[in-house]
C-alpha cells in the first residue's frame, strides 16, 4: 500500500508555503535587515541628518563599561530565570502526575499564569512587594528586612527575577507534565519490581527520558529571558535603580525608544541577535548530542 | 465553474452598488468636509479625560476642523511614535511634549514649527506677554518667539503630614520654609518614631537638580542656561549640587530621607503615611487630596538661606508639558489655520480657567491667573496659593526662567543613576556630580554633533 500521493503542478508548493515565507519576510527579516543598515549610520532623531559611521556604533558600545556589565548582568539574570522557571516547574509536574484525586483542578490552578500578560505580571509582582503599600513588603519589613528596592538593586533583581520566572513556569509545567506521561509506566513498574527507590527511578529513568522535552524548554526560556522579559522590567523597575536590573533588551529600548539614539540602538540589537544565535546554535550543536531521544 | 465566477463577480458589483448608493445617501448629511487635525497627548485620567473635552466642545463651536485627540503612551514613547510618523510624513499636528524634551524638539529643525509662527501663517494675533512670565521664559526663544503653547504647567511644592508632624511634636501650622529646618524635621520625625521615614520626593532630577537651581539662580550650564542654541556645556558638579545630593545621601542612612523611585512613585510613600514629608508637582495636589487618609499641608520648596542674598530664595521654575506643532511637506495653511483657532480656544479664560481648578495645574495665561485671583480662588483654597507665590510672584533671576539642553532626558536619567548609587553608599555626593558632568557631557556632545547640519 505505499501508494505515493503526487502534484503535478510546479507552482503550488511555493504558493502553499508563501503565506509563511511572506510573514517571515515582513515581520522578522525585514526588521533585521533594517536594523543591520542603521546600526552603521549615526542619524538624529528626526532623519533630518543622516551620515554613514561604519562600525562606529559597535566600537563606542564597547568602549563603554556601561555595556559589557549590561551583558554580564543579562547572563546572570537569564540562568536565573531559566533555572527558576524550570526546576519548580518540574517539581510541580512530578507532584501533579501522581495526584490522583482531583489531578484536574492541580493543573488547571498551575497552567493559569501562563495566561497572563508579562507586563500585568510585573505589575501583580510590584503591587505584593511596593514598599509603601504591598502585602509581601509589610512581611518582609515585619522581619526586620530593609526592603526597598526603588534604591536596594539586588532586590530589585531579585524581584524582575522572580516574577518573570513565575510567568513561565506554568508554561514549563505543562510541557514537562506532557512528557512525563508519556514515558512508558512499564518501565517504572519494572523498576518498582526491582526494588528501586523514588529518587533512584526519577534520576535514572524519569529525568533521562524527559531530556528532550529539558533541552526544548531551556532554549525556549534562554530565548523567553533574553527577550520576553522586557514588558515585566519595564513595568517593574524600568531597568533602575543605577542600571540593577538593565539587561540587555531593556538598553536597547532605552536607548532607541527613551533617548532616539537609533544608531546604538541598533547595533545593540544586532548584537543581542548574534548573542541569540549563538545560543540556538551551541544549543542544538552540543546540548542536543547528550539528549536520549 | 464559469457560471459561477460570473454570479461571484455580480454579487460583488452589486454589493459595491448598495455601498456607493449608501455613501452618497450619507455624504449630504455631513454638510461639508471638515479638515482634520490630530493631536497626540501624554495625560490619562481626569486631565486626559478634561482634555478631550475641550476638544470635542471645540469641534462643537465651529464647522470648519474637527480635533481628534489621542493618547500614545506616556511623553517618552509617544515621541518616538511621533518621530517614526514624522519619518514616515504623517506626523500629528499637534503633540503635547514634557518640559525636558524641549531641547531636542528645539533642535529638530523643519519638523516642528515655533507656534508664533504657525499663528503668522494662519493671520491670526498671537501675543507671548499673554502667557504668565515663568512658561514664556521656559517656551521661548531668545528673540521672544514661542516654540510651543504653554499648556500644563506646575512648580515643585513641598507636602507635609500633619497628622505625623503633631505625633513628633512639630508644629503643623507651621511647616519648615528652609532646608535645615527641613533636616531637622525629618530627624525630629525619625527620633520619635512619628513614621517610618522622614521625608522623600518624587521626580528626584526634576526637583532636586532643576527646580533647586532655579530656587537658588544657579545655572545648569552656560549660554543662557542653553537657551541661546546648541555648543552648551553643563556645570553640574559645582558647591550647591553637591550639597543638595549629598544632604539626601546622609540622611538616607537613618530614613530621615528615603528614596522613592525616579517618578512619581515616591508619591505614595506620604500618602500611606510612611514619609511625613514629599517634595511634589504642585499637580500631584489631586491625588493627595483624594487618597491621603490625614490632615496635610502644603509649603514652599524649601532652599539653603546661605545661598541666597539677603537669605531670600529665588522662584522656582515651570514643568509640565506644552504643545507642540508639527511640520510635514503637505500641510496646508487651512490646517494651520485650525491648530491656532484651538489653541485660541484653549488659551480662552473660561477654558484655561477650569482646566486649572479641576486639575491643580497653574494657569498658563495671566488673564486666567487673574481671573482666578479676582475670584478669590487662591485665598478660598488653602494649598493653591503655594505654587503661584512661589512661581509667578516669585523672585525672578537670570536663572530662574528654565534651561534648554538637548538630550536631557537621558541626562536626568544619568543623574538618577549616579544619584542612586551615591544613595546606595556606593560613591559620594562629588563623585556622583562628577559623573553625571562626564556622561552629561558626553551626550551633548554627540547631540551637538548629530544636529550639525
Amino acid at each position: 500500500m505505499d501508494r505515493k500521493v503526487f502534484f503535478p503542478q510546479k507552482i503550488l508548493p511555493y504558493w502553499l508555503l508563501a503565506p509563511q515565507l511572506i510573514i517571515t519576510l515582513v515581520f522578522f527579516i525585514w526588521p533585521a535587515g533594517q536594523a543591520a543598515y542603521m546600526s552603521v549610520l549615526q542619524q538624529d532623531a528626526f532623519g533630518a541628518s543622516v551620515q554613514f559611521v561604519g562600525l562606529e556604533n559597535f566600537t563606542a558600545l564597547f568602549d563603554e563599561s556601561d555595556y559589557l556589565e549590561s551583558m554580564w548582568r543579562t547572563a546572570y539574570f537569564s540562568i536565573a530565570v531559566t533555572t527558576l522557571a524550570m526546576a519548580p516547574a518540574l517539581l510541580l509536574a512530578v507532584m501533579a502526575d501522581r495526584v490522583v484525586r482531583a489531578a484536574t483542578f492541580y493543573k488547571t490552578s498551575l497552567v493559569i499564569p501562563y495566561a497572563i500578560a508579562p507586563a500585568v505580571a510585573g505589575v501583580l509582582w510590584l503591587f505584593m512587594f511596593n514598599p509603601a503599600v504591598g502585602i509581601l513588603a509589610w512581611v518582609l519589613k515585619e522581619w526586620g528586612v530593609d526592603w526597598n528596592p526603588a534604591l536596594n538593586g539586588g532586590q530589585a533583581m531579585t524581584l524582575v527575577i522572580f516574577a518573570a520566572a513565575w510567568k513561565q513556569i506554568a508554561y514549563n509545567f505543562l510541557f514537562f507534565l506532557a512528557g512525563l506521561q508519556s514515558i512508558p509506566k512499564s518501565l517504572l513498574e519494572a523498576a518498582s519490581i526491582d526494588g528501586a527507590s523514588n529518587a533512584t527511578k526519577f534520576w535514572t529513568i524519569v529525568l533521562p527520558l524527559l531530556s528532550p522535552v529539558t533541552f526544548f524548554l531551556l532554549v525556549v526560556n534562554m530565548v523567553y529571558a533574553f527577550f520576553d522579559t522586557f514588558s515585566v522590567v519595564h513595568a517593574m523597575t524600568g531597568g533602575g535603580p543605577a542600571k540593577a536590573t538593565e539587561i540587555l533588551v531593556y538598553k536597547v529600548y532605552n536607548d532607541g525608544v527613551i533617548a532616539l539614539n537609533l544608531g546604538s540602538s541598533s547595533a545593540q540589537s544586532v548584537i543581542l541577535m548574534l548573542i541569540v544565535i549563538a545560543l540556538t546554535f551551541i544549543q542544538f550543536r552540543y546540548v542536543e548530542k547528550k539528549v536520549h531521544y | 465553474m464559469l457560471s459561477k465566477r460570473g454570479t461571484l463577480k455580480k454579487s460583488f458589483l452589486s454589493l459595491s452598488a448598495v455601498f456607493l448608493l449608501g455613501s452618497a445617501a450619507v455624504s449630504p448629511a455631513t454638510a461639508q468636509q471638515r479638515t482634520e487635525i490630530q493631536m497626540w497627548m501624554g495625560l490619562t485620567g481626569q486631565a486626559g479625560e478634561l482634555l478631550t473635552k475641550y476638544t470635542s466642545e471645540f469641534n462643537a463651536s465651529q464647522t470648519e476642523y474637527r480635533v481628534v485627540t489621542s493618547f500614545k503612551g506616556q511623553y517618552p514613547e509617544q515621541r518616538a511614535a511621533a518621530v517614526a510618523a514624522y519619518r514616515a510624513g504623517a506626523p500629528p499636528h499637534i503633540m503635547q511634549m514634557f518640559d525636558a524634551g524641549s531641547g531636542d524638539m528645539t533642535a529638530a529643525k523643519g519638523a516642528i514649527i515655533p507656534v508664533s509662527e504657525v499663528f503668522k501663517k494662519a493671520n491670526l494675533q498671537f501675543n507671548p506677554a499673554d502667557f504668565i512670565p515663568p512658561a514664556r521664559a521656559y517656551y521661548s526663544l531668545p528673540n521672544g518667539d514661542m516654540l510651543s503653547m504653554p499648556f500644563n504647567v506646575s512648580t515643585a511644592v513641598m507636602f507635609y503630614n500633619k497628622d505625623i508632624f503633631k505625633k513628633a511634636g512639630l508644629d503643623a501650622e507651621k511647616p519648615p520654609t528652609t532646608w535645615p529646618e527641613v533636616i531637622k524635621a525629618a530627624k525630629t520625625i525619625r527620633e520619635k518614631n512619628a513614621s517610618a521615614c522622614g521625608f522623600t520626593t518624587t521626580w528626584l532630577a526634576w526637583i532636586m537638580l532643576e527646580q533647586h537651581g532655579a530656587r537658588h539662580n544657579i545655572a545648569l550650564g552656560d549660554k543662557n542656561n542653553g537657551k541661546d542654541g546648541s555648543g552648551a556645556s553643563l556645570d553640574l558638579n559645582n558647591k550647591a549640587n553637591q550639597r543638595m545630593v549629598q544632604t539626601l545621601v546622609d540622611m538616607q542612612k537613618d530614613k530621615s530621607f528615603d528614596y522613592g523611585g525616579r517618578s512619581n512613585d515616591a508619591a505614595a510613600k506620604f500618602i500611606s503615611g510612611e514619609c511625613g514629608i514629599l517634595m511634589q508637582s504642585s499637580g500631584g495636589l489631586g491625588a493627595i487630596a483624594r487618597d491621603a487618609k490625614f490632615q496635610f499641608g502644603v509649603g514652599q520648596l524649601p532652599y539653603w538661606p546661605d545661598m541666597v542674598t539677603a537669605g531670600k530664595p529665588y522662584a522656582t521654575t515651570i514643568g509640565g508639558a506644552s504643545l507642540w506643532v508639527f511640520n510635514a511637506p503637505n500641510r496646508t495653511a487651512n490646517e494651520y489655520r485650525g491648530v491656532a483657532q484651538f489653541f485660541n480656544y484653549l488659551k480662552s479664560t473660561p477654558v484655561m480657567t477650569d482646566w486649572a481648578k479641576a486639575t491643580g495645574f497653574l494657569p498658563a495665561t495671566n488673564a486666567a491667573f487673574k481671573s482666578m485671583q479676582d475670584e478669590g480662588f487662591f485665598t478660598k483654597n488653602p494649598g493653591r496659593d503655594v505654587p503661584v507665590v512661589q512661581l509667578i510672584n516669585g523672585r525672578q533671576g537670570p536663572n530662574t526662567g528654565g534651561y534648554r539642553f538637548g538630550r536631557w532626558v537621558e541626562i536626568r536619567d544619568v543623574y538618577h543613576e549616579e544619584v542612586e548609587k551615591a544613595l546606595q553608599g556606593k560613591q559620594n555626593a562629588a563623585e556622583a556630580l562628577h559623573n553625571t558632568q562626564r556622561r552629561g557631557t558626553a551626550l551633548l556632545r554627540a547631540f551637538d554633533a548629530q544636529n550639525r547640519s
